[in-house]
């Protein structure tokens, strides 16, 4: 017995469909039928092959498939789901529009995927699985950067209040760190994200509104609590606790390192703070101020510092210098140093040999290589300063009439650092009135600005503030305020009142914003 | 005129359109972020979290093409996104042209927008099970040369490298959302084109949308599905010429 054509569309053993332009059935074989469990052709005649699929397939249908038969003709292999009332059967179809008579008809083949279904769906969870942690050490890693380039307690919570929003997924968060002998310190999030109760310290969980709370320990201690609130607008995905609790471990292997990072910062800021607390000289001929005010890029103390002393009854030795590198090291190296500079000047040396000696000190200690210095004896009878700058910035000479200039000459190399031309000084006459002002790089230089316009500027500010008649603390303070925030600013200003002093103001001794107020953050 | 394709689309939706009214306007088409031909970085996963994100991208692309306000004319999801445009900056609006809107698709108390909630749940996973289907763009189109398909074949594998994860975000915005309350936000005229069989967004919600928005006027096509742009086209050019007047 053979088949007519029409016979074996019917009997085909896979489900056929025929559709209208609308996407209605015209005639479906007993596949299909089978299928969707349904007696007869009349039961599905006229209905839209959207209705008969499941929610998700009728919106594939409509958004994705519908468009690409209109657009492309054709659809291949699209996973959909039938509703019957057996529940949901899932098929592969396949569908092809046509003109036929000037009509336009979709042939519609369906196969059944059961069990394909079931294997693909074990596909994309191992694959989401995948992805997911491919995700979240990705994430981690930006994080763990992130926390790795701050040093303070400050600086890791801000990148880690960030984080949470930018690459946790949280629409607000709020950060608890412990506070010696106080309630927990809180850092940013509004209102809404509430402190932790005491069971939420225990582990990390996920409040009814969906906030997750970690508790952040290393060791068993607890260094603080990040609360995650999850984005409120329609359609956000939760905060993830796994993600967020591994960001945590983090977070509080990088909140221990803040910690003992502070410690070693107060310590050195202390060292530093009491290493300059005897460099200034009172003399009724002379008015000297010094400032050292800590850059806030970094909490860690630089290696500037100045000194003032004598070295004969009416002889006053000022030096200032900068030690290569930050903290406590540099903190060390640079007491040392001014050290050095004292113990080499007291024997009434010219500059240049006393410069040539710390050279000496560098070569066998090891200690203030490549450091700058200037070192000068001013000799408070004549006025008479002799001078020499080591790899140092030039001091800023202001004349009681208003005159500015840096003084360049006596120029070497840094510390430890043998260069063609030997140690120099040069000797500059003062004037009764006349201002130096001696200061590190930290007071000039910034990356938006050449160094000369820089210099300047600095001579205009400290030339209008002495027009002013403001002290040599005030000018400092002025000068301060105007330079850049992210390095170290030491200064020291000397003044000679001339060769008899009497009647003029005494001795101003000043140190604006010391280390040690600043500096422990 | 500026075109806003929806969910699961790109600026290929308007192929049967959109020259009908380059012949006497300044027709400008796009993809949303995430879609079609758009710079795979200019999606960003905490900006597109929200219709929001979208919504700041039509306004600066508007800003950007026109000086002077536009027809803006949406479709599906980008019928909202054109709505909240036209709210936040109605300086930018001329009329509104809501192609299928649907503020909400999940029912509520008093409103009916089509889906439950267990639905659109069902839909995500549907999505899930598709992986690579629904990121497939209409790649062999967007060229618009149906006669050299190498060419197209081409440029669809470079599109069909859109990450899933995208589109299932975009459906979360979509599906999840309930713009309602920003109906009344509108001043701008504006037209809603409803088809008369819709699963996706029903006549009831067409006729909703209609009720809430300020200066709006329904026009009900006798088309079947949420595509009219694609399916039946001259209908809804029809509806618009009739709106928008004589050029």
């Amino acid at each position: 017995m053979v088949m007519s054509r029409a016979e074996r569309w019917v009997l085909a053993p896979v489900a056929l469909l025929l559709l209208d332009s609308e996407g209605r059935v015209i005639d479906a074989n007993d596949e299909f039928l089978r299928l969707l469990d349904v007696p007869d052709v009349e039961a599905v005649a006229g209905r839209r092959l959207a209705d008969l699929l499941t929610v998700g397939g009728r919106i594939y249908w409509e958004t994705h498939l519908g468009p690409r038969l209109h657009i492309e003709g054709r659809v291949d292999e699209v996973a959909v789901e039938l509703r019957t009332p057996g529940g949901r059967e899932p098929v592969l179809l396949t569908a092809i529009g046509r003109e036929v008579r000037g009509e336009h008809l979709v042939e519609v083949a369906m196969l059944g995927a059961r069990e394909r279904s079931r294997f693909e769906q074990e596909l994309v969870g191992a694959r989401r699985a995948a992805e997911e942690a491919e995700r979240r050490v990705r994430l981690l890693h930006g994080i763990a950067a992130d926390l790795a380039s701050v040093a303070g307690l400050d600086g890791v919570a801000w990148v880690l209040l960030r984080a949470a929003v930018t690459m946790l997924g949280a629409g607000d968060a709020a950060l608890w760190t412990p506070q010696e002998g106080g309630p927990l310190r809180r850092w940013g999030g509004a209102a809404g994200v509430t402190a932790p109760t005491i069971d939420e310290l225990a582990e990390a969980g996920v409040r009814a509104d969906g906030t997750v709370v970690v508790p952040l320990r290393t060791a068993g201690a607890l260094l603080g609590v990040l609360a995650l609130e999850p984005r409120r607008a329609a359609g956000s995905e939760p905060v993830d606790l796994r993600t967020a609790a591994a960001a945590g471990q983090l977070a509080a292997l990088a909140l221990a390192r803040a910690t003992t990072h502070e410690q070693s910062v107060s310590v050195a800021s202390e060292l530093q703070g009491a290493m300059l607390s005897d460099g200034i000289v009172a003399d009724p001929q002379v008015e000297i101020a010094a400032c050292y005010r800590p850059g806030v890029h970094d909490l860690q103390v630089g290696g500037d510092w100045y000194d003032t002393f004598r070295v004969a009854p009416d002889v006053v030795a000022l030096s200032v210098g900068d030690v290569v590198g930050r903290g406590l090291k540099a903190a060390t190296a640079m007491g040392q140093l001014r050290t050095a500079v004292r113990a080499a000047s007291d024997t009434g040396l010219p500059p240049e040999e006393v410069v040539e000696r710390l050279d000496r000190f560098v070569d066998r200690t090891g200690t203030g290589f490549m450091a700058s210095l200037v070192y000068g004896e001013l000799d408070l009878r004549e006025g008479v300063l002799r001078y020499t700058c080591a790899g140092h910035l030039p001091p800023l000479l202001v004349r009681a009439d208003g005159s500015a200039g840096y003084l360049w000459e006596a120029r070497s190399t840094p510390l430890g650092v043998r260069g063609t031309t030997p140690r120099v000084a040069d000797t500059v006459t003062l004037a009764p009135g006349d201002l130096l002002l001696l200061f590190t790089d930290g007071v000039v230089e910034r990356r938006d600005r050449p160094l000369a316009l820089a210099l300047d500027e600095l001579a205009e500010i400290v030339t209008n503030a002495l027009g002013a008649g403001l002290s040599g603390a005030e000018l400092l303070e002025a000068v301060v305020a105007r330079a850049p925030e992210d390095d170290d600013a030491c200064l020291l200003a000397v003044r000679w009142l001339g060769p008899e002093a009497s009647g003029v103001p005494a001795t101003e001794t000043s140190r604006v914003a010391s280390a040690d107020e600043e500096g422990a953050g | 005129m500026v075109l806003a394709h929806g969910f699961g689309c790109d600026q290929s939706m308007w192929r049967f359109v959109a020259p009908v009214f380059a012949a006497d306007h300044r027709v400008v088409l796009f993809d949303h972020s995430g879609c079609g031909a758009s710079h795979p970085a200019s999606w960003d996963p905490a900006r597109h979290a929200e219709l929001a994100g979208y919504v700041a991208d039509l306004v600066e692309i508007v800003e950007d093409v026109a000086d002077e306000p536009v027809i803006l004319v949406g479709h599906s999801v980008s019928a909202v996104i054109a709505l909240l445009a036209a709210a936040e900056r109605p300086d930018l609006v001329d009329r509104l042209v809501l192609v299928g809107p649907s503020p909400r698709y999940i029912d509520d108390e008093g409103y009916r927008g089509g889906f439950s909630a267990e639905e659109i749940d069902e839909l995500l996973e549907t999505m899930d099970a598709n992986y690579l289907g629904w990121t497939q763009a209409m790649a062999p189109v967007i060229v618009g040369n149906p006669d050299r398909p190498a060419l197209g074949d081409e440029l669809a594998e470079v599109f069909r490298r859109n990450d899933p994860a995208i589109a299932r975000q975009f459906a979360r915005v979509t599906f999840l959302g309930d713009n309602r309350a920003d109906l009344a936000r509108v001043r701008t005229p504006s037209l809603v084109v409803q088809s008369r069989e819709d699963v996706i967004a029903p006549p009831s919600v067409g006729r909703y949308v209609h009720e809430h928005l300020p200066g709006s006027e329904l026009v009900v096509i006798d088309s079947v599905g949420h595509c009219p742009n694609l399916s039946h086209p001259a209908l809804l050019v029809g509806a618009m010429r009739d709106w928008l007047g004589a050029p």
